[in-house]
């Protein structure tokens, strides 16, 4: 089986946010990590590979430190990595597909995070099944393969939609879908040597740019209103008379 | 002109529905929604405050339908000349949004919370880093694909609209589509999921145990239509499902009320709940960052004040 | 004796020791399984432990009565062996004493003491069994195998020592002389009435019994714990745990090295050599589980099981029968150590605080094989309790174990004019010394406390210090405890970096985790610095009259002081935190000093659920509060905050300080 799993390199979220000059945010001290949402990508990957067998490429976009993060993929048992470049971390989410779309041609699985902890766009999944015109179910909890056939869970508001669908296909995963294995120490030193190749990112056309990148306006600091149960009457007044909520 | 997706489930129009009509409504007045359902979904369009509601019926329709639901809109979108389509990114809207997108070449912006146009440009704001900054976007090209953030604008309902209904007719056979939902499972007991509701009661490690936690359920309950939620904390411990999870990794919620009973306020939580309107904190801890974002904190033991809130919430609704 | 009985002597004596040799040969070549190591460096220091805790028995005689037991066993062997060999001699050469090679007046003491010797002997041996049998303390308590090996050893070796009285008895009844054989003379005068032939025989038949009683004692030993006997000077003079080297340093490991496939241990042939014969040493005196604070409050991790185990493992790899040799809980036939004998959960009850090592008494490093253990856990296996993952994630993200932000770690400090090492680089200077805060102290808010009281201290005393601030970073030592080497390395070699960037050579810190590191373990990656415990450096800065304290008598609290284990066991300090204590009255706790009860969150344990038995830190604050102090004292910030919560668990309004801040609580108005 020939399987793909795409990851990105995204800003540590315990990272307290600056924002350097109007767009970008300040990167001195921030510590990046492979998107949480791809790590359950890649698990599922291995979990794939050890029933069906085959092959994993991990795939990332971006500048060259993208290859940290593919290492980390291959130090969890992925076998070969392909780097897309592009000079920083393009934003718009189709031009990005576009790119991915004209690497991943003729693999059974493509797996990736339903979405990245910076952009919060969710939506690479179904763009690069589109592109690709391949079937797509996005935000899974639960996924089996069986062969050329698979079914997946994925959480909708009050309820769990249950989906079957043919391979090939692309598949993003949710968190609750299986507990991502560490590297080893043996699977971190074989990282190192597997292949990884390095070719420039045929990004496709930009529709979306950021303009500006801002904090979010304080919040007025909240107040303490009294300790103990004695201070539930006073919640209940400014409930209804302040909050307006009760 | 702008279109408008009014997602529903079975024979009903859903929240995100109206949310989308009204965020399309910032872009201009002339707005057209378009509904995909089983028979009997063309009867649920007056609801909906725009001028022209677009009905495809089929039984294929019946769930969610992705492959179908995503040609039929992208088709109208080229064929009706719409400057923009837009959605909400519920779950629905998540996976729906990008493939028509996809198919259009579009502009697509997911989860924004304000749209703007000058006429030429599209600019929109959306919530990047777990909500510690928020991107200002500009769209070029037509047409637009946008997705609202679910709560972050008020749904558009009306009983004074007439919208001249139409039905149209799906693209291709709908029965045919690869991807299939052969089933919507609703959580035991039709639970008001976090997301939805107006008043969220979350509970976190300040709990002490999975039984506590009934504290916060009648807390909810109290206030009468309120959902339970909880921290990544106590759901990574198991004491509760991970459906409940307010936070940056679980459910960003913006309800009108929300409660946090024995959470410390971690930056992934707040990131899940800060735009709530009002924010009320009990903690035994005084120092504890939740109560910098509380509007109302209380400290003290959540053993002693959560029922005697509840008790007073009971007591202020029967008499208000 | 008749040439018949010669050759049969020969014989026998041929077959004892060609057997035994061939069993030597095996348990040697058992050894070779392990990995190799030398320790044929610090010859001086190795001889002068193997002088004072093998000859000289300095730690079985930490209990004073059961090792003055044992030592009088011990060195009655040693004396009784020359004479053993004396007779074996006569079996060839009948007519063969050392009279004829030494002076007579030395040969009388030589004869005397033998006597005396066995006499000591036999009284220790009746002591020893009243013991086992009537006294049945808890720590000796085993399987019915392991009382069988104890009690059939205490009746050989008392047999060795009648066999001996009455060989001579005999010997003198039959007309021999007597000499300075004193008590042989006396048990011959009791058994005068038998004729000097049977005497004669009855000489004989003690001989031979003796005899034999000393080649089966021989070929015994490979089946028994007894083989102590054998390997314990040895094991004492190859050990590194009394130094020589670092006291307390873990394992070096080069995670570059080509080839290597395997990290850690996970069965027998992975462990170095050294900890298999600390397998063979082992004589099952259980004083390391007697001292070890898991097992005391009822969890199942056993210091002693863990070195039976490895010992029981080691022989069925190699083949030799072991169905003699006393083993401890269940395991499957051909399992590896690791799962099959030694359980994850042993392991990761383990709190790395060195009581065992402390107890030994014959050198055997217990802990150094439950480290292997884990790092083979963690580095080949990722197996590891659950809630270690956040912690390993925020020390590689974060360089602190607890999930605070990076960016905090200076905080403390606003307000109070304390220099970092770049403001001082950037004025061209460099400070006299370099004030290591540590995570507890830069982030819990506890630990704070005792960082600005320690500052103040510095400040008042006119000390030119700075401090990392946010270049600090956690010293990796929970990290490595965890076994999780390769996480340790990272964060150490970026410390020494920093550290040797800004050319650091005097650290003062007030924790003794980051104490131990720094002075001790990061020399292994290239980093020496001294480091000084903060206890230590008060009470230098006391001694030079540096720090202005008010004039009274001090606290008037009766306080108790808590011994931390990474500064007493490890660091051997003991005595600066309670001189520098500034109160009027200092009492004891039971388990002081060496032998202080670990407060239960060394080994990373910080980061883990204790879920089984007693809580580690209750047992210890109940016997702190026991005491009847009205506040208690440490030097720790761990420490700090596990007594902190035993107290709060007992409901106890006494309070805990570290000594900075009762010193600082002293400091006369600046």
């Amino acid at each position: 089986m020939k399987i793909a799993v795409c990851i990105k390199r995204v800003p540590d979220t315990e990272t307290r946010i600056k924002i350097a000059g109007t767009t970008k945010i300040d990167e001195t001290g921030v510590k990046f990590i492979p998107n949480p949402y791809d790590e359950f990508a890649v698990e599922a990957a291995l979990q794939l590979k050890q029933k069906a067998g085959g092959e994993i490429v991990a795939v990332s976009l971006g500048p060259d430190s993208a290859q940290e993060t593919i290492r980390t993929a291959l130090a969890m048992g992925a076998d070969r990595g392909l780097h897309l470049k592009t000079d920083g971390q393009p934003y718009d989410t189709l031009a990005v597909a576009h790119a991915l779309a004209a690497e991943l041609k003729g693999y059974d699985v493509i797996l990736l995070g339903k979405m990245a902890i910076d952009d919060y766009n969710h939506a690479m999944g179904p763009a690069l099944a589109e592109l690709l015109n391949l079937p797509c179910v996005s935000a899974v909890t639960a996924l089996t393969i069986d062969g050329t056939k698979g079914t997946a869970e994925r959480e909708v508001e009050g309820g769990v939609e249950v989906l079957s669908f043919p391979l090939p296909a692309v598949i993003t995963t949710d968190k609750g879908l299986n507990k991502p294995r560490l590297p080893t120490l043996p699977g971190i030193m074989a990282a190192k040597k597997k292949p990884m190749e390095s070719k420039p990112a045929a990004l496709g056309a930009t529709h979306v740019t950021v303009r500006s990148l801002a904090l979010p306006p304080e919040r007025p600091a909240g107040r303490i209103i009294g300790e103990g149960a004695a201070a539930v009457p006073e919640l209940i007044r400014l409930l209804q008379t302040e909050a307006k909520v009760l | 002109m702008i279109l408008a997706f009014a997602e529903s489930r079975g024979t009903a129009l859903r929240k995100a529905a109206f949310e989308a009509v009204t965020a399309a409504r910032e872009l201009g007045d002339d707005v057209h929604a378009i509904v995909v359902g089983p028979s009997g979904i063309a009867a649920q369009a007056s609801q909906l405050d725009t001028s022209r509601v677009l009905v495809a019926e089929h039984a294929a329709f019946t769930q969610y339908n992705p492959e179908a639901t995503a040609a039929l809109v992208a088709e109208r979108v080229k064929t009706g000349g719409y400057r923009a389509v837009f959605f909400v990114s519920t779950a629905q809207g998540r996976d729906l949004a990008p493939r028509v997108a996809a198919k259009l070449g579009a502009a697509f912006a997911p989860d924004v919370t304000s749209v703007a146009t000058n006429g030429e440009e599209i600019v929109v704001t959306h919530p990047v880093y777990s909500g510690k900054a928020i991107a200002t976007l500009v769209l070029t090209g037509a047409p637009a694909v946008i997705a609202a953030r679910p709560s972050s604008f008020p749904p558009a309902r009306t009983d004074s609209a007439s919208p001249s209904v139409e039905a149209i007719a799906p693209v291709g056979d709908p029965s045919a589509s690869r991807v299939v939902v052969t089933e919507l499972r609703t959580g035991g007991g039709a639970k008001l999921d976090v997301s939805e509701a107006a008043i969220v009661v979350s509970g976190g490690r300040g709990l002490k145990g999975p039984e506590h936690f009934t504290l916060v359920e009648d807390l909810a309950a109290s206030f009468g239509n309120a959902a339970v939620g909880a921290s990544r904390a106590v759901v990574d411990a198991g004491w509760r499902p991970h459906s409940d999870q307010v936070g940056q990794t679980g459910k960003v919620v913006s309800p009108d009320l929300y409660v946090a009973v024995g959470i410390s306020g971690a930056i992934q939580h707040l990131a899940g709940m800060r735009t709530a309107k009002t924010i009320v904190a009990i903690n035994r801890d005084k120092d504890a960052p939740i109560f910098k974002i509380a509007d109302y904190g209380i400290v003290g033991d959540a053993f002693e004040i959560v029922p005697a809130l509840a008790a007073a919430v009971r007591e202020a609704r029967r008499s208000g | 004796m008749t040439p018949a009985a010669e050759s049969l002597y020969l014989i026998i004596l041929g077959l004892a020791a060609g057997f035994f040799f061939y069993n030597a040969q095996r348990l040697v070549e058992y050894l070779r399984v392990g990995r190799p190591e030398d320790r044929t460096d610090h010859p001086l220091v190795r001889a002068r432990n193997l002088v004072s805790i093998g000859v000289l028995q300095s730690k079985i005689l930490r209990d004073p009565l059961a090792g003055a037991m044992h030592a009088t066993v011990f060195w009655g062997f040693m004396v009784l062996t020359v004479g053993s060999v004396e007779i074996l001699i006569q079996g060839v050469v009948p007519s063969f004493t050392y009279a004829a090679l030494v002076s007579p007046p030395l040969y009388a003491g030589y004869v005397l003491s033998q006597e005396a010797f066995a006499l000591f002997v036999l009284g220790a041996v009746a002591w020893l069994f009243y013991r086992r049998l009537v006294l049945r303390p808890k720590r000796l308590q085993g399987d019915k195998l392991e009382q069988w090996d104890a009690l059939l050893i205490l009746s050989m070796i008392a047999a060795l020592m009648i066999t001996l009285f009455l060989l001579n008895a005999f010997a003198i009844v039959s007309g021999q002389q007597a000499g300075a054989r004193v008590l042989s003379t006396g048990l011959a005068r009791l058994l005068s009435s038998i004729p000097p032939d049977a005497a004669a025989s009855s000489r004989d038949v003690m001989w031979w019994s003796h005899v034999l009683l000393i080649l089966a004692f021989l070929n015994y030993l490979p089946y028994s714990k007894h083989l102590h006997v054998l390997t314990s000077l040895p094991n004492v003079y190859l050990s590194n745990t009394s130094g020589p080297g670092t006291i307390g340093a873990m394992r070096p490991m080069d995670l570059e090295a080509e080839g290597v496939e395997q990290f850690g241990a996970a069965d027998v042939k992975d462990l170095p050599w050294k900890n298999l014969l600390d397998g063979y040493s082992c004589t099952e005196c259980g004083r390391c589980t007697a001292a070890c604070p898991a097992n005391l409050t009822g969890k199942v991790l056993s210091p002693r099981k863990i070195v039976i185990n490895v010992r029981e493992r080691l022989l069925e790899f190699g083949g030799m029968p072991t169905g003699l040799v006393h083993g401890e809980g269940e395991h499957e036939p051909d399992a590896r150590l690791l799962d099959g004998y030694i359980s994850e959960e042993e392991l990761w009850q383990c709190t790395s605080c060195r009581a065992c090592v402390q107890e030994c008494p014959v050198s055997i490093d217990q802990l150094d094989t439950i480290m292997e253990l884990r790092r083979n856990l963690v580095l080949m296996e990722s197996r590891f309790p659950p809630e270690l993952q956040p912690a390993f994630q925020s020390l590689e993200r974060n360089g602190t174990p607890w999930a605070f932000n990076a960016a905090d770690r200076g905080e403390w400090a606003e307000g109070l004019s304390i220099p970092t090492m770049a403001d001082c680089s950037a004025q061209g200077r460099e400070p006299e010394v370099l004030f290591w805060v540590g995570c507890a102290g830069s982030f819990d808010a506890r630990a704070k406390k005792i960082t600005v009281a320690f500052a103040r201290i510095m400040q008042a005393a006119g000390i030119d210090f700075a401090i990392l601030g946010q270049e600090e970073k956690c010293n990796g030592d929970p990290a490595r405890r965890m076994g999780n080497e390769y996480l340790y390395q990272m964060l150490a070699k970026e410390n020494i970096g920093t550290l040797n960037a800004y050319r650091v050579k005097t650290v003062v810190t007030i924790c003794p985790h980051c104490f131990h590191q720094l002075g001790n373990e990061y020399a292994q990656l290239g980093g020496h610095y001294e480091v000084i415990h903060h206890s230590q450096y008060i009470e230098r800065l006391m001694a030079e009259g540096r720090v202005p304290l008010s004039n009274d008598n001090g606290d008037e609290r009766t306080f108790t002081y808590h011994d931390s284990c990474y500064l007493g066991r490890y660091n051997n300090v003991y005595d600066a935190p309670r001189r520098v204590l500034p109160v009027v009255n200092l009492v004891e706790p039971v388990r002081n000093k060496s032998r202080g009860l670990c407060c239960g969150a060394g080994g990373g344990r910080m980061w883990m659920e204790e879920t089984q038995g007693k809580r580690i830190n209750i047992e210890r604050t109940q016997e702190l509060l026991a005491t009847g102090a009205q506040a208690i004292a440490t030097a720790c910030p761990f420490c700090m905050t596990m007594i902190s919560d035993g107290v709060k668990a007992n409901e106890s309004p006494v309070p805990v300080y570290d000594i900075a801040e009762v010193v600082a609580s002293r400091l006369s108005a600046v």
